[in-house]
């Protein structure tokens, strides 16, 4: 049997006390709910999302069923009517631990739907993204526009992309931005801006942009953006391609300015993209395979951090890992000869565990070098 | 290379354009070319130089085994890069319509005809269905009575004459060097030292005299030649010893 406000019982587990109980307490003014949703989930029932249709209406609806009842900051009352057992949260009760009459004031809090998007923690610095100087150039300039968006007036920096090899650095730089800045960084993958189903992707993307401007002046980083900005001739591969694309179009340089909200994009396949959407970036920097002293520069970085002795000749190494990206070098060559020198019970890394790993990242490759001169 | 990703399905046929006139399967054959190792020609007042870069891929292969420069005719020489096959049979092809037109015109062939020919079988590979093109870019040097001649001809069956130029993977960095440093009026010699300048940069400093041919079409002698073992390691010891002098003064 449901336990509701007829039940004798004067203590509920939810901390709401009856009204016969404490007829002495103070008449509630105004309670501000905010919807919660079920006290769990299963399959069966799926949380719904609540609009107010008419505040009114609404107000007389919850006077009613919780006629009585006890106001407290920070606790719950349950639906009795329309969806049994969804949770409301009292967030504002005035004054507090007040009855609630049929004079009281209740609102709903419309809150807009929050996303999460979580501040990257990241200790990786500028410097430790080896070469990309043009990138990092950039970047550089996004950060002093950032600080004094002033200056810059409608020259501002809006849109960029970062392009070319996996591995050379995109995310990296984008983090190491994040964590040199003191300003909001929305990090967000492409692939969870599209959403379920039709019509997620584009609200999704509104709502990105609206966040990003409402807490402006701030940074967009969208990974792996082809994902979303894929060519409209692709429509039909994906049903939504047109939708997401306009979207993002409207948003990046459209209708509405998003002053003081810089877009980076990263993909590493640009012909990919929509072309509209490519030509909303003012810059398109290729982040390329670092060259041989770059290599070195890599090495070094990483092997201060590994947690063995390295007795190898790095120069050697950065001179025949050619055509190699930052993570190949890190994953395929560092991490394997590490595991190795784990495996062998060895305390120093040496040139024999590299020689393995190199050994295996060549069969990975499997290139018919004879066939071309 | 990453693949094409804006193909679409157009990459499917070699006779069918993408939308916007794109024809991506003679682009990916020009993808094999840069697959290869760097081929480069200079063209001097004296004549023409060919020069290649062949890295032998094991230490068991026989280096005079993997050819990159070939001799057409007399007057004429050719330098590849990409598929080896397809070079060779394009060689073949070369050499065939050489002696074609001496016994027909009973004089040697211009080396423009000569590329052209070569380019018109490579464009037939282009337009023809259950073909593919070929997979190999040319750098076609020669004299005639008028000159030095160079020309490089790429899969499309496109044809440029170049006063030097470079194919293969080292392409981007030799073209380079040669924009800072080629002159009208170089010497063969000069040329020479020029290609090698290039080849160096652009197999980032990895030549040895093991791992570069030359051929020279000298226009005192009408003649093509292949550079002996021993001039070959002078002209790549005195390259090396200005490159490490080069080198010193830099990190002074």
């Amino acid at each position: 049997m449901k336990l509701n406000n007829i039940t004798p019982d004067s203590v509920l587990s939810d901390q709401k006390k009856l009204s016969n109980c404490e007829e002495t307490k103070k008449e509630c003014k105004l309670v501000v709910l905010q919807s919660i949703g079920y006290p769990f989930l299963c399959n069966l029932v799926e949380s719904p999302k609540i609009e107010i249709f008419d505040k009114e209406l609404f107000e007389l609806y919850a006077q009613d069923q919780w006629d009585g009842f006890t106001a407290n900051e920070g606790s719950f009352l349950f639906d009795q009517k329309l969806l049994p057992d969804f949770a409301f949260k009292i967030i504002k009760a005035h004054p507090e631990n007040s009855r609630i009459t049929k004079n009281t004031n209740i609102l709903l809090m419309e809150l807009p739907e929050v996303r999460e998007i979580k501040r990257v923690e990241s200790k990786i610095l500028m410097e430790d993204v080896i070469g990309q100087e043009r990138a990092k150039t950039k970047c550089k300039i996004i950060m002093k526009y950032l600080q004094d968006p002033e200056i810059f007036g409608e020259w501002a920096p809006r849109n960029v992309l970062f392009h070319g090899f996996p591995g050379t650095g995109k995310t990296m730089l984008a983090k190491s931005l994040s964590s040199e800045l003191k300003i909001p960084l929305f990090m967000v993958k492409a692939t969870t801006l599209i959403g379920e189903h039709v019509g997620d992707g584009a609200r999704q993307i509104h709502d990105l942009f609206e966040m990003a401007a409402s807490c402006a002046p701030s940074v967009i980083f969208i990974d792996e953006i082809d994902a979303i900005g894929l060519d409209r001739r692709y429509q039909s591969l994906r049903g939504d391609v047109s939708e997401v694309v306009n979207a993002l179009l409207t948003e990046m340089d459209g209708i509405s300015p998003n002053l003081g909200v810089v877009t980076i994009g990263a993909t590493n396949n640009p012909p990919l993209l929509d072309q509209a959407l490519r030509s909303r970036f003012e810059e398109e920097i290729e982040f390329t395979l670092p060259d041989e002293s770059e290599r070195l520069s890599i090495l070094e970085l990483y092997s201060v951090s590994l947690p063995l002795e390295v007795d190898v000749d790095l120069k050697k190494l950065a001179a025949i890992t050619r055509g190699m990206s930052g993570r190949d070098i890190k994953d395929r060559i560092l991490k394997i000869a590490l595991h190795k020198a784990f495996s062998c019970d060895d305390d120093v890394l040496t040139w024999k565990h590299i020689e393995y790993a190199l050994k295996h990242h060549e069969k990975d490759k499997k290139e018919p070098k004879e066939m071309y001169a | 290379m990453q693949p094409l990703a804006g193909a679409a399905g157009y990459d499917k046929g070699i006779s069918i354009f993408s939308p916007d006139g794109r024809l991506f399967q003679v682009e990916y054959a020009r993808e094999a070319v840069k697959r290869g190792t760097t081929s480069l020609g200079v063209k001097s007042s004296e004549g023409v130089v060919l020069v290649v870069d062949k890295r032998p891929t094991s230490t068991l292969v026989e280096p005079q085994s993997i050819e990159k420069i070939f001799q057409v005719d007399d007057h004429i020489g050719a330098a590849t890069s990409g598929l080896v096959a397809d070079a060779r049979a394009l060689i073949e092809k070369a050499r065939l319509e050489s002696q074609i037109n001496k016994i027909t015109y009973n004089e040697p062939i211009a080396v423009e005809i000569l590329a052209k020919k070569i380019c018109d079988m490579k464009q037939m590979y282009t337009q023809h269905g259950g073909v593919r093109p070929f997979g190999s870019a040319l750098i076609i040097g020669g004299v005639n009575d008028n000159g030095s001649r160079l020309f490089e001809t790429d899969p499309s069956g496109a044809l440029i004459e170049y006063k030097a130029t470079a194919i293969g993977a080292g392409r981007a960095i030799a073209m380079e060097v040669f924009e800072k440093n080629y002159a009208e009026d170089i010497t063969l010699a000069d040329a020479i030292e020029l290609a090698l300048d290039a080849i160096y940069e652009a197999t980032e400093g990895k030549t040895t005299n093991e791992s570069v041919e030359i051929a020279v079409i000298e226009e005192k002698t009408h003649s093509y030649r292949k550079l002996s073992d021993d001039e070959m390691s002078e002209h790549v010891e005195e390259l090396l010893i200005r490159k490490s002098k080069e080198d010193e003064i830099e990190e002074e």
